[in-house]
């Protein structure tokens, strides 16, 4: 396949899915901004964390923060200006903190960006009312929602672009080095601290974008709306379910999912999280390469011997 | 004066708890690697077995500890067959087996909450167990937290006890140390893994049941539990299980202290504060040589 190809692709979709807000009906142009939501998420978080093998449970700390963005600019602020404040601002917090925090690797990798994600929201909270005397806010001015669901086009189809440039280009190879052996990386000449960081910025500014961009859909926001440890989850299954190490299988995993959520969520709350979990399981253990390995060809898996020594570490 | 010492006592109390709860996951994360990030979900199983021996049967929830540690024992040896073994035994390296260990863990965290609404409501539930005041040393405890305390502490030391002294023990610290090693020596890990996952869950049943002595139980609320206990194995070093019993020790007194000179509110800020900071200036605990 060239590598202009996917691109096209990418766009052609972005072009098709444009006039959706004079063709649909409200319900249906939610449901396709969810779809849409996801799929950014989906494959920015695979960018970086299906590339390196850095699984971030950040997710949810990068959109709650573009959210905020958007809670405390809307009023003020032009709309463009708020939407790339919000990525903007999480990017930040990603560079910050992912230069302390990408030193640690594995489970506690995931952990710590569980608990940074955690933090975040409570040091919101305790701010807020501390120094703003509120627990949520009201949004009160909102761009119309075809203003909201174009934006929300225009992060996802930014993301998912940048997603297919990233793979094919020496930052994408650097970043998917790391990921197969990151000492390799390293004595083949890769900057590794510097590509890290790097990356888990530019991950997390699709993320928070889109948090910004997608606050306005809730007339009210708070803390544990916005900082959803399940926003976080929910992306991470998207994309590994998928298959983290490609760009086509979070985006489709990420609309079947969207659409899975939609009808059954509010129907069956319980039960479509006990169908959820067993999918989960099911297809970690069945399927470890996620639904994109049915028809994607695993071209750089790594030829590892199980080694019995590093189990013990 | 006595005002330090109601803290302390109230900390440690707390700590007595976490360091169960955390022992149980740090024994499964050091021998196989198995993040099992559903762990509170299993504690809160056992407050529930434990809060229906009491209302249904009237069973002295001391008395049903055994019977709750023995039920999740066995309820681990099948969560180990249907989940984890397929793991251990496909995954290509450790850290395959810890990013899918996690991964099922969250499904299983799903599926064992959601299911436990379904079953018992959202609701807040709870019993009056020695709920009776006691003076000790001039200051006043509900006499079923010192119970707690006890036999929290006594369930830590036991573990302790049998690492250190008894063949399993040795044949756990030894896999610990080297698996190919303990191999060789003809260490059956094919037997010892689904032990000690489920000597785990039992753990965290234990626990569960001796909190639902104390607070008020549901659904939702083992996964704070979790999160603690990641953080307590992190202060006290992976795979240490003396670790683990002074980092929930230590834990337990920075929140009880934290909380008291700042504000409630600020627990959780405290802990992850805790979390972050030893991560990063101590990744390999703080006890470690």
């Amino acid at each position: 396949m060239s590598r202009r190809a996917p691109l096209a692709l990418v766009l052609g979709a972005g072009a098709v899915l444009a006039p959706m807000p004079w063709l649909l009906s409200d319900f249906l142009l939610s449901l396709a901004l969810s779809c849409l939501m996801y799929a950014g998420l989906a494959a920015s978080w695979a960018m970086f964390s299906g590339a390196t093998n850095y699984l971030s449970l950040a997710t949810a700390a990068f959109f709650g923060l573009g959210a905020y963005v958007t809670a405390w600019g809307v009023a003020a602020l032009p709309w463009p200006a708020v939407v790339a404040g919000g990525g903007l601002v999480a990017a930040a917090f990603a560079a910050l903190v992912g230069a302390a925090i990408l030193r640690v690797r594995g489970a506690y990798f995931a952990v710590l960006t569980f608990g940074l994600g955690e933090l975040v929201r409570h040091a919101v909270t305790y701010g807020e009312k501390r120094y703003a005397g509120t627990v949520g806010r009201v949004l009160a001015t909102a761009p119309s929602p075809a203003t909201v669901y174009l934006t929300v086009l225009l992060i996802a189809v930014a993301a998912v672009g940048v997603a297919v440039l990233v793979r094919g280009s020496r930052f994408g190879r650097a970043l998917a080095g790391i990921g197969a052996d990151e000492e390799r990386a390293e004595t083949l000449g890769v900057d590794t601290r510097r590509v890290k960081v790097a990356g888990f910025a530019l991950s997390a500014f699709f993320a928070g974008a889109l948090g910004a961009g997608v606050a306005v859909r809730w007339t009210y926001i708070d803390p544990p709306a916005v900082f959803n440890p399940f926003i976080g989850f929910q992306t991470v299954l998207i994309a590994m379910v998928g298959g983290a190490g490609t760009v086509g299988g979070p985006v489709a995993s990420a609309v079947v999912f969207s659409l899975f959520t939609e009808f059954l969520r509010l129907r069956f709350p319980y039960a479509y999280l006990i169908v959820l979990g067993v999918l989960l399981i099911a297809l970690v253990l069945y399927l470890p390469g996620g639904i994109a390995s049915l028809w994607e060809r695993p071209g750089r898996r790594r030829a590892e011997a199980p080694s019995a020594e590093a189990a013990g570490g | 004066m006595s005002l330090w010492l109601d803290l302390a006592a109230g900390g440690l109390i707390t700590g007595g708890i976490y360091a169960v709860v955390a022992i149980g996951l740090n024994l499964q994360y050091g021998l196989m690697r198995i993040m099992n990030i559903s762990h509170g979900e299993f504690l809160m199983v056992g407050a529930y077995l434990a809060y229906f021996a009491y209302t249904g049967l009237g069973l002295n929830p001391l008395l049903a500890l055994p019977g709750i540690a023995g039920t999740l024992f066995l309820l681990g040896l099948l969560v180990y067959r249907l989940c984890f073994r397929r793991i251990v035994r496909t995954a290509p390296g450790v850290e395959a087996i810890e990013a899918r260990s996690l991964l099922v863990g969250f499904g299983l965290l799903f599926i064992v909450q959601n299911a436990a609404f379904v079953a018992w409501g959202a609701d807040l539930r709870g019993y009056e167990f020695l709920a009776v005041p006691v003076d000790l040393a001039g200051a006043r405890f509900g006499a079923n937290r010192l119970v707690v305390f006890a036999f929290a502490l006594a369930a830590s030391l036991l573990l302790l006890v049998v690492l250190r002294f008894t063949l399993l023990g040795k044949a756990v610290r030894a896999v610990m140390q080297s698996p190919t090693g303990a191999h060789l020596v003809g260490i059956d890990t094919a037997v010892l893994h689904p032990v000690v996952f489920s000597v785990g869950l039992a753990l965290a049943g234990v626990a569960g049941a001796l909190l639902s002595m104390v607070y008020e139980i549901s659904p939702s609320m083992g996964e704070p539990y979790t999160v603690t206990a990641l953080i307590v194995i992190t202060l006290g070093g992976l795979g240490s299980a003396l670790g683990s019993l002074l980092g929930g020790l230590l834990l337990g007194l920075v929140e009880t202290f934290g909380m008291h000179f700042t504000s409630p509110s600020l627990k959780m800020l405290l802990s992850y504060g805790v979390f972050v900071a030893v991560l990063l200036l101590r990744p390999r605990g703080l006890f470690a040589r």
